[in-house]
């Protein structure tokens, strides 16, 4: 089933066109990975999807329901984490969970048992203490657990993890790794290495529309450079080794560093048992022997120049 | 009609913990008590101030005075803390961001705006009426004189009360912010005491329930000649709670 998808959208704001023709489809229970360039339009795609801003063109499905902007009926299946949650300073988490709860018309039973399973989930205390004095991590983590509270089928977060610091940003991936058994996960980012630990699927947002979508695994495979790196210990050693004969023939699409080279392959095979066997031929032993994997960040760049 | 109640619960944490409450109840006590008290204590303190060579006379005070300090400090004094007090309350959340998270939970907007209106109404109401039944206790303990369409007229101040609530709801959302809220309330205030200038309009001026009221207690005025600004009052506050929903509802957030 898909869990959210959008058909040609176009928004602009004034004479600008942030989002052009966008289309987009997230499968359930995946982990879609948002990504673009800050002002790439990711933020203005999430508040269509939940009714805050209404497209001028297009539409947009939620678990085949379309959404309708101001009376927003598909977010009782959406939990939404917003780049900068606001809450009211003045409440504690567990009052405002349950606002929130009362707001979705849950009952009062489930409230309890809920906010209590949240607050331990992302690691609140319950107590006196009012938000007004919490950390930004911690503010973070509570928009989680009201994101989380009607157990939503779908859960959107806008930049979870850009304004925290490394602990911070472990904890709320580790939150949202954890939450993906249940629920269609959708979040915005432009940390590669975030993506690239928790996501199963990705789009990247360029100038409004989607330049590249897909599993993450299919599109690095698709990207595979053929490419291997091989380091050496001392600068002799690597003369010694490109002297060798059995590399002759693939010296031209080398690129040579200071102690170590690159060799890109049409045929990746037969390169690896040509560098291994000029290995054995000159006794030579590398530091380093790896096949290159294509980079997200290689990948981001060269779509979003 | 469950979310409404939640957002109501809401607004009411809101004003006891943001002290709005406290401030409100300490300024109509105070008010309250001081309009008696002046009125029985100025005429005293004018006597102990004058130098002996002159001679005025003071006349005894009656409810009466008690009562035009009344109905000149709640006006003047009163409402406009009040206004001043509330200007932000939709402007704030709606600067802030904290309703994002209330709407995507699905509270409808609609509701953000009829919790808003009642709960400063019920302030209102509460502190008037705290303020009222101050005034009218003090009053009666000095004199025991009866005062000619009292609740009429506090009734016709309150109603007063409720059209500044609307405006500045109604300022709140098409301006979003706390100035703009005053700004168009203060706009909408100025504009009704130019059209006193028009003698035909004047009879209609909702600003009547809130500057004639002691004209009505002298029964210079007839409670009939109340009833039309009461009615263009009413259709104030409708018509403002229904644009400011509307206009809420296409704004984006």
């Amino acid at each position: 089933m898909i869990a959210l998808q959008t058909k040609d959208l176009i928004k602009s704001f004034g004479p600008q066109k942030v989002i052009n023709h966008l289309s987009f489809s997230v499968p359930e229970h995946s982990v879609f990975g948002f990504l673009g360039q800050n002002g790439a339009g990711k933020t203005t795609t999430m508040k269509m999807v939940l009714g805050l801003l209404k497209p001028d063109q297009g539409f947009i499905e939620i678990f085949g329901e379309k959404v309708k902007y101001g009376q927003t009926k598909t977010n009782r299946l959406v939990g939404y984490l917003p780049d900068v949650p606001e809450f009211y300073n003045y409440m504690t988490p567990k009052e405002y969970l349950q606002l929130c709860g009362e707001i979705t018309g849950m009952n009062h039973k489930q409230i309890t048992k809920r906010s209590k399973e949240l607050l331990d989930l992302v690691g609140l205390p319950i107590n006196r203490k009012r938000i007004g004095g919490f950390s930004r991590g911690m503010k973070q983590r509570l928009g989680i657990a009201q994101a989380l509270l009607n157990e939503p089928k779908l859960l959107i977060c806008d930049e979870p993890t850009s304004a925290l610091d490394p602990v911070g940003r472990k904890e709320i991936l580790d939150i949202l790794s954890f939450v993906k058994e249940k629920t269609t996960v959708v979040f915005s980012t432009h940390i590669l290495s975030d993506v690239e630990r928790i996501c199963d699927r990705i789009a990247i947002l360029h100038q409004g529309s989607i330049a590249m979508e897909g599993g993450l695994e299919e599109i690095k495979e698709k990207h595979t450079q053929n490419q291997i790196q091989v380091e050496f210990k001392k600068a002799k050693d690597m003369e010694t080794f490109l002297m060798s004969e059995k590399i002759a023939s693939y010296k031209k699409n080398m690129e040579q560093k200071e102690l170590g080279v690159i060799f890109s392959f049409k045929d990746i095979e037969s390169g690896e048992q040509a560098v291994m066997s000029a290995f054995q031929d000159t006794n030579i032993i590398p530091t380093k022997f790896e096949l290159l994997e294509p980079s997200l960040e290689n990948m981001f760049l060269e779509v979003v120049q | 009609m469950r979310a409404y109640i939640a957002f109501m619960k809401k607004e009411f944490r809101e004003l006891t913990r943001t002290y709005k409450l406290l401030i409100m109840g300490i300024l109509f006590f105070i008010l309250g008590l001081m309009n008696p008290l002046t009125a029985k204590f100025t005429p005293d303190l004018l006597k102990n101030f004058m130098p002996e060579a002159i001679q005025i006379t003071i006349t005894e005070p009656v409810a009466m005075d008690s009562w035009s300090q009344f109905y000149k400090n709640v006006p003047q004094m009163g409402l406009i803390i009040f206004a001043i007090v509330f200007s932000g309350m939709i402007s704030n959340e709606l600067t802030k961001g904290t309703l994002v998270n209330m709407l995507t939970k699905g509270l409808s907007r609609k509701n953000v705006i009829l919790a808003k209106f009642t709960s400063v109404g019920i302030v209102w109401t509460v502190s008037y009426f705290f303020c009222f039944a101050i005034s009218y206790l003090y009053t009666k303990f000095f004199w025991s004189e009866a005062v000619p369409n009292l609740f009429f007229s506090v009734f016709c101040l309150w109603i007063f009360g409720f059209v500044i609530i609307a405006l500045l709801l109604l300022g709140g959302v098409l301006l979003k912010s706390s100035y703009g809220s005053l700004l168009i309330t203060a706009g909408v205030i100025g504009i009704l005491f130019l059209i006193n200038i028009v003698p035909t309009l004047m009879d209609y001026n909702p600003l009547m329930l809130s500057s004639s009221n002691t004209a009505l207690l002298r029964q210079e005025l007839q409670v009939s000649d109340f009833f039309a600004p009461l009615i263009v009052s009413v259709g104030m506050i409708v018509v403002s709670v229904i644009v400011s929903i509307s206009v809420f509802n296409k704004k984006k957030l």
